[in-house]
């Protein structure tokens, strides 16, 4: 259940256990020197860039701590990556619902980002699934929060809070997952839309007057369709999962909406890993209600359409579009700024892009309550600083 | 308190923005509010206050601040964890800011002000096909606003969630009287989850003026079984196995015997076997098409494990029978004994044969009557006991007995509250839970929100817990008025109220 290579690089902090983990940041709030928290190393290059004087990883901290079948949870260590988790729960015909984009992470990275892929749509984000969580605190403090059961309201929720901090307010250490059983029957469908933004959202609503509801639906351009071995058009692609008569039937229905071709279910894997490598891909989430959606996919494939290679797909459920933005050796820096600080009716969340560009951007943290809640679990600035802005 | 020479000019004062006909300080009227749903406890309040708008609600709590006054927000008071009590402090009710704001149907979102009943809502969007998912037993009178106090759950949360799950976005008022809005209603947000830490912060953060909440579409179908069972282990064994199946059924509802006959005695009789040890209530819902093979699915492990019978509702009049006879359990308790004490705890799934079994042995060495109905398939417990509160030896093993069976579920790998909250009565229990460092860290959080910790002072996290945070590092806090009694600044522990609880309750 182990990295492949568990010796520290240079400058690297590598604690095999939450003690150890709690020295490492006493000793380095009794330097006053900060640390950047990391976990495989796969998204290093999101968010905003970090001043830190040395990397904390979690990577050997990995490992299962409890695995009850019957209780569908499952406890790991944060360092425990998502495939070594895949991997583990389908021997029981169980699975993690959390297929966040890009390599094989950590569960410490996705839960201390609220990463998500696809299967939200179904299943929410790491706040819909993370149970409890184990964490030391930019004073050295081991905290617990939250349990090992489905369902816990002893004290402040703490879990909620720690979930998408991106590791400034403690290094999370442990985690407790909500599992489901492996579906069935799982099926895949391509259904061909228009290129107009109104076409795709078309069938958002069919779908959603249908009562069709799939593990995932993912819209995606005709340049991600190609990138995903598709036909070159929009698309938008179902996961369906459940018994076979429950899938049979949801097949049957989305059928009578248009044309719907089989796809494997690889595809979703692809879809999650055909994103460039660190460094090489900037990346915007845009967002606003679902209604909106023809809205947003429009904004989205203007923007994508000034950049070269750049792709767009999303959720028309959850109202969200990604721009996927590759990034050669030579980047025009001005022209990205522009694409960026485009104007748009909803949330712009940048998940990437090169450093230099996020000192336009304003603090994801920068209101009192979140000051005061960094202030009150670092209050040294020890834990990625910089990471969400200003704070 | 008439001797608190602030106290008329706070009322005055408070009149003067809400009317004086809104402003209760006569024992009287106070002693309404002593309790909630669970009086053991008897709190006075020095006033009670209820603002009818939001703009009034506003005045109110920057009144108080300006005069350093804690206060405890009040939906309905059905709450069973004593969350709700004001001891010598100001009450501030909710329960009038009961409009529905706005209804998106195509989004499926409400945005309801605090006071609107749980079941209120449901209501007026069923017509569109949509409910909002969170249905505790209390639903016909909890309010939204309480439910998102205590992160309220019911039956239905198996499948669906949580209160928080269904949470959006957040109007709040800190008890400071600053107005903050937490979450993105249309569209993701950056940064810390506040949403997520204020659903179930008990009133210790501050008071929700508007909640945007999620609505969830009505299944296609519903399916309603009934399985009874000559054992309690062997309806434990089958909640173990449905669960482990993967099979997520809307709601797993266990109860037993004595739980089964007092629902048969009374008004709510449903049907259910007054032989069987344990029922279980089953529901499953959506596609119509894959229903059927689940429905076989649950009919035969509740068969393997040792079912006597199983029953599928026919129709809709049988379901809602069946439905109102569980969540009617605690009132129909209420005919059998003059005093009745309810526990929330929650277990890991597959522990429920072993902790039932210990709850049971528990029973028996402490001579009381444990009886059981609970959300079996969250793995959450509610054991109550009907008792005499005026039998001092009988009120005392009933106490010991609930200790014991919190420390067991503890033990068991659970938790001490699955969705009543922590409010006054699972303080002593925290503790046990939780290291002190982790409730230093619950402190630091309340902290952010209401430094003076004037909103619902003593509750949630332990004094003594957060006294020592405090000392080193609370510098900015302290108001400048005169403070009825400050809360969780007063050393020492809370006192421990003796257990004696009016039977029929108002629900979970």
């Amino acid at each position: 259940m182990m990295a492949a290579d568990l010796r520290p690089a240079a400058g690297e902090l590598l604690p095999r256990s939450t003690c150890d983990v709690r020295e490492r940041v006493r000793e380095a709030a009794a330097q006053a020197m900060p640390l950047r928290i990391a976990g495989a190393g796969e998204w290093l290059d999101a968010g905003r860039p970090v001043r830190a004087h040395a990397m904390l990883s979690t990577r050997a901290l990995a490992g299962v701590v409890k695995y009850v079948p019957g209780d569908l949870t499952l406890t790991v260590h944060a360092g425990t990556t998502l495939g070594e988790i895949a991997h583990a729960t389908a021997a029981h015909g169980q699975w993690l619902t959390l297929d966040p984009y890009g390599g094989d992470g950590t569960l410490g990275a996705a839960v201390a980002t609220a990463s998500y892929g696809p299967l939200a749509h179904a299943f929410g984000t790491p706040r819909d699934l993370v149970l409890g969580l184990e964490l030391v605190s930019g004073e050295g403090s081991i905290v617990r929060a939250g349990g090992r059961v489905v369902k816990n309201v002893a004290g402040f929720d703490l879990t909620r809070l720690l979930t998408g901090s991106w590791g400034t307010l403690g290094v999370i250490t442990e985690i407790t997952v909500r599992l489901r059983a492996l579906p069935e029957v799982q099926t895949s469908l391509a259904i061909p839309a228009g290129e107009r933004a109104g076409d795709i959202d078309a069938l958002r609503r069919a779908l959603s007057a249908a009562g069709i509801l799939p593990l995932a639906a993912q819209a995606v351009d005709a340049a991600c369709a190609a990138r995903l071995e598709l036909p070159r058009r929009t698309t938008l692609l179902l996961r369906l999962g459940g018994n076979a008569a429950h899938v049979r039937a949801e097949r049957d229905r989305v059928r009578a909406l248009g044309r719907a071709a089989e796809v494997p279910t690889a595809t979703w894997e692809l879809l999650r890993t055909l994103e460039p490598p660190p460094w090489r891909a900037a990346v915007l989430r845009l967002s606003q209600l679902a209604s909106d959606f023809a809205d947003t996919w429009r904004a989205a494939g203007t923007l994508v359409e000034r950049w070269a290679d750049a792709y767009r797909h999303g959720d028309p459920g959850r109202g969200m579009v990604r721009c996927v933005l590759p990034l050669g050796d030579a980047v025009d820096e001005g022209a990205l700024a522009s694409i960026i600080a485009a104007p748009f009716a909803g949330s712009c969340i940048v998940e990437r892009m090169p450093p230099s560009l996020w000192s336009a951007r304003p603090g994801a943290a920068d209101d009192r309550l979140s000051r005061g809640i960094r202030n009150a679990y670092d209050p040294g600035q020890l834990l990625n600083p910089g990471i969400l802005g200003a704070t | 308190m008439a001797a608190n020479p602030d106290l008329p000019t706070l009322a005055e004062r408070l009149a003067a923005i809400v009317g004086a006909s809104r402003v209760l300080a006569r024992a009287g009227e106070l002693r309404v509010y002593s309790a909630d749903g669970l009086p053991g406890y008897d709190k006075r309040p020095a006033l009670a206050v209820f603002p009818g708008s939001r703009e009034e609600v506003v005045a109110v709590v920057r009144e108080l601040a300006a005069s350093a006054v804690p206060f405890v927000p009040r939906g309905a008071g059905t709450g069973l964890s004593g969350g709700a009590l004001a001891d010598d402090v100001v009450l501030l009710g909710l329960n009038r800011l009961k409009h529905i704001l706005a209804v998106d149907v195509e989004n499926a979102l409400a945005v309801v002000e605090p006071g609107v009943v749980n079941a209120t809502l449901s209501r007026a969007v069923a017509q569109h096909g949509l409910h909002y998912a969170p249905d505790p037993s209390s639903q016909t009178a909890c309010t939204i606003g309480g439910n998102v106090a205590e992160n309220a759950g019911g039956p239905h949360c198996l499948k669906y969630g949580v209160t928080t799950n269904h949470v959006v976005a957040i109007t709040a008022l800190l008890p400071d009287g600053e107005i903050v809005q937490l979450g993105n209603p249309a569209g993701e947000s950056e940064g810390y989850d506040l949403v997520g830490a204020f659903v179930g912060s008990e009133g210790c953060f501050g008071v929700a003026l508007d909640i945007t909440v999620r609505l969830t579409r009505n299944p296609e179908a519903v399916r309603t079984l009934l399985a009874d069972f000559g054992s309690i282990d062997s309806a434990a064994h089958a909640v173990s196995a449905i669960i482990a199946s993967g099979i997520v059924p809307a709601a797993l509802e266990m109860m037993d015997a004595a739980t089964v006959r007092a629902v048969e005695a009374s008004i709510y009789a449903a049907g259910y076997p007054v032989d069987a040890a344990a029922v279980l209530l089953v529901e499953l819902d959506g596609s119509a098409a894959g229903l059927e093979v689940d429905v076989q699915t649950v009919d035969r492990l509740a068969r393997e494990a040792g079912a006597r019978t199983v029953r599928i509702a026919r129709d809709e009049a049988e379901r809602a029978r069946l439905w109102q006879g569980r969540k009617k359990a605690f009132g129909a308790m209420g005919r059998i004994s003059p005093h009745l004490v309810v526990q929330d705890a929650v277990v890991p799934r597959t522990q429920l044969p072993a902790v039932l079994a210990l709850i049971h042995e528990i029973g028996e060495r402490q001579r009381v009557k444990v009886c059981n109905v609970f959300h079996a398939g969250d793995g959450n417990l509610h054991p109550n006991i009907g008792y005499d509160a005026n039998d001092s030896d009988e009120a005392a093993r009933v106490h010991e007995a609930m200790r014991e069976i919190m420390r067991a579920c503890i033990a068991a790998g659970g938790t001490i509250t699955g969705e009543h909250g922590v409010g006054l009565d699972k303080l002593p229990y925290m503790d046990e839970l939780f290291s002190p460092e982790s409730l230093q860290a619950m402190c630091a959080l309340r902290d952010v929100f209401d430094p003076e910790r004037r909103a619902n002072p003593g509750k949630v996290v332990p004094v003594h817990a957060c006294q020592e945070w405090g000392m080193g590092r609370r510098a900015e806090g302290g108001g400048t008025g005169r403070a009825l009694r400050t809360g969780d600044r007063t050393p020492g522990t809370l006192p421990r109220a003796p257990l004696s609880v009016p039977g029929a309750g108002a629900g979970e």
